[in-house]
């Protein structure tokens, strides 16, 4: 099974990639945002905002097959 | 004792008078809009004689306050018919306070034809004829001005869309580098001054800091109190000076209500992430003369203002998020370059960005010139300086351009264009949007907070529960913001930080000897709001005003699949209590 990973606003600099990048990251069983964070090295209190199809999620969401995960930091403006 | 300086145009004379005790605890939005219901008929025509504009810096302006340098400026609305205050950064506030002025009130009107300025200066007020500064973009007229007054002053000033009265029209103020890019730009106040034929004020003072303050020692205490909690919080202390306001393009277009292609059915722009403040910051870091962290005014500590080089070397400073969205993602156009452009444009000619950008919206729908066509849109906005009648739709806004085509699907309240985040999945703003006195009008009750950004607590963007609630208890609060001249980005802070309202009281109770409590100032809040619903319901706005245009009703919003679904009955209940 795969998410659409996509990190923003500085968080990309633990996946070596470029903010909005689009990720596929596989995943087997019960695989939560936590379990992503940890295994890319991104420390969970630096994720305000872990958007699930464009929802708020917590950290212990469990993934399903084709989930487009969006994760920033806090951010704001206005 | 500070005092009002009343700039009458029909006599062109400068008159200073002692400020009327029940003014003296107001500043800003406050004095404004306190003014303006005196003063004001509130049945009168917005660009006739008896229409004033008010110009008066926030309670803290002028002193050693952090972030506190937003100027206010209200009048009737030549846009929504109703009362109007716009704020504004840049250097202006902070002079005019340190010249002992509460407030300027622009008022009368020439019977004759010509041009006017004013300059305001520790010596007095002179009013001078200025037929050589009739036309030009507000640019130029600021630097010949500069270089006229000295490379030190404040110049709040017109572009051509303010004297052709159009209701788009901003009023521009400068930074310290002299860029015009400082906009009161919402509700058509550049037209108010136009009609009175005032083509600029200088603000000549030797001091930006020059603000009396009772209790030095606590304020000092408090000021610095108050830097250290702006500074600590993430969002005013690291993403907003790294990023800019822009940084919100992608985490809102993420979550699925980003208005695109007009207000269209879908949320989410899938060129976000090449116009927002992420890719802005590193084509300004990029760039020969970019910059991030740029500061509007002196003494502001979260600096979320940048520098955009354009290709051609211009710099359009700054480029903010409502006007990303509005020339980017609202018209499909992927160009931070064109993006740029159109800004730099408005703030030449001197029209609201976000008004603007609606309003190419509505011309594109309307299938004038096509979505995602960056030359035409350019072309398009190009009009409104000359003058021709395609122009002059364009620059009275969304509203105007949606009669003139017959148009629709027009995202407007009480005739204002709504900003950059779709009420269908985001209710609480939509809350906001319907209720404002202000008309659609974002900074009016900021709900994008608790509704996606989770600062100030959750409530979730899709439902009806929480967002009456959340819109009213930010609607008061940000009135009282207002009131103070802190940027409204020290609410991002404040909420989240128990001691942040605490610490601004302590400010304002150190510099006025007062002591006030957080209630008074909530108070304040709500007492203006009072007043300026009094003066719409006298201008002939009735309860029908406060609802969002039919197709957010209707028309479901993707991802989400959601409508706007607060109940009328819910709406009017806002300012029940």
């Amino acid at each position: 099974m795969f998410i659409e990973l996509r990190v923003y606003t500085g968080l990309e600099k633990y996946l070596g990639i470029s903010h909005g990048e689009k990720m596929a990251v596989a995943f087997d069983g019960d695989t939560t945002i936590r379990d992503i964070l940890g295994r890319y090295n991104i420390p969970a209190v630096e994720v305000t905002a872990a958007l699930v199809n464009g929802l708020h999620k917590t950290l212990d969401y469990c993934l399903q097959d084709g989930d487009r995960v969006s994760l920033f930091p806090p951010v704001g403006g206005g | 004792m500070p005092r009002l300086l009343r700039i009458n145009m029909s006599t062109r004379e400068a008159k200073y008078e002692d400020v009327p005790e029940k003014y003296l605890p107001l500043g800003g939005r406050a004095l404004t809009s306190q003014i303006v219901c005196d003063e004001v008929p509130p049945a009168c025509h917005p660009l006739r004689e008896f229409n004033k504009l008010v110009i008066a810096p926030g309670l803290l302006s002028g002193t050693t306050a952090p972030s506190s340098g937003r100027l206010s400026f209200g009048g009737k609305s030549p846009l929504t018919g109703g009362i109007k205050e716009a704020n504004a950064g840049g250097i202006c506030s902070q002079k005019i306070a340190s010249l002992g002025l509460k407030a300027i009130v622009v008022e009368g009107m020439p019977k004759e034809q010509g041009t006017w300025i004013a300059k305001v200066s520790p010596d007095g007020t002179e009013i001078i004829a200025a037929d050589d500064l009739a036309g030009k973009g507000t640019y130029e007229l600021t630097a010949i001005l500069r270089e006229r007054y000295g490379s030190k002053v404040g110049v709040i000033c017109n572009g051509p869309a303010g004297e052709m009265m159009l209701a788009g029209a901003g009023v521009a103020s400068n930074d310290g580098e002299g860029n015009s890019s400082r906009y009161a730009g919402r509700g058509g106040l550049g037209a108010v001054l136009g009609s009175k034929r005032l083509k600029a004020i200088v603000i000549d003072s030797p001091a930006t800091y020059g603000v009396p303050v009772h209790d030095k020692e606590k304020f000092s205490v408090a000021a610095k109190k108050f830097a250290k909690i702006l500074l600590d919080h993430p969002v005013s202390g690291t993403g907003l000076p790294s990023y800019g306001t822009n940084v919100l393009m992608n985490v809102i277009s993420e979550a699925g209500t980003l208005p695109v292609r007009n207000f269209s059915n879908n949320g989410r722009f899938e060129h976000a992430n090449e116009i927002g403040g992420e890719s802005l910051a590193r084509i300004a870091k990029e760039r020969k003369g970019g910059r991030v962290a740029h500061a509007c005014h002196p003494g502001c500590v979260i600096r979320c203002s940048n520098a955009y080089p354009m290709p051609d070397g211009r710099i359009c400073s700054p480029v903010e998020y409502e006007t990303a969205w509005g020339f980017g993602a609202n018209l499909e156009i992927k160009s931070l370059d064109t993006i740029a452009e159109l800004n730099y444009i408005c703030n030449d000619v001197g029209l609201d960005t976000i008004e603007a950008g609606v309003a190419l919206g509505v011309l594109m729908e309307a299938g004038a010139i096509p979505f995602g066509d960056d030359a035409a849109a350019i072309a398009a906005l190009n009009e409104v300086g000359k003058g021709t009648p395609a122009g002059r739709i364009l620059g009275n806004g969304a509203d105007f351009v949606g009669k003139a085509y017959s148009v629709t699907r027009v995202a407007t309240v009480k005739g204002q264009g709504i900003p950059a985040y779709d009420p269908r999945a985001c209710k609480g703003m939509g809350v906001t949007y319907a209720t404002s006195p202000m008309g659609a009008d974002h900074t009016a009750g900021y709900a994008v907070t608790a509704n996606i950004l989770k600062v100030g607590g959750f409530v979730d963007p899709l439902k009806a529960e929480g967002q009456i609630e959340l819109s009213r208890n930010l609607q008061v609060a940000t009135a009282a913001i207002d009131a103070s001249g802190l940027c409204l980005f020290v609410a991002f802070p404040v909420l989240d930080n128990p001691d942040g309202l605490p610490t601004i009281v302590e400010m304002l109770n150190a510099q006025y000897d007062l002591t006030l409590t957080t209630d008074d100032v909530l108070a304040l809040g709500k007492s203006m709001l009072k007043s300026e619903l009094a003066f719409n319901e006298g201008a002939g706005f009735t309860k029908a005003a406060d609802r969002l245009p039919e197709f957010f009703c209707t028309d479901k919003l993707a991802p989400h699949n959601t409508v706007f679904d607060i109940s009328d009955a819910e709406l009017d209940s806002v300012f029940r209590t």
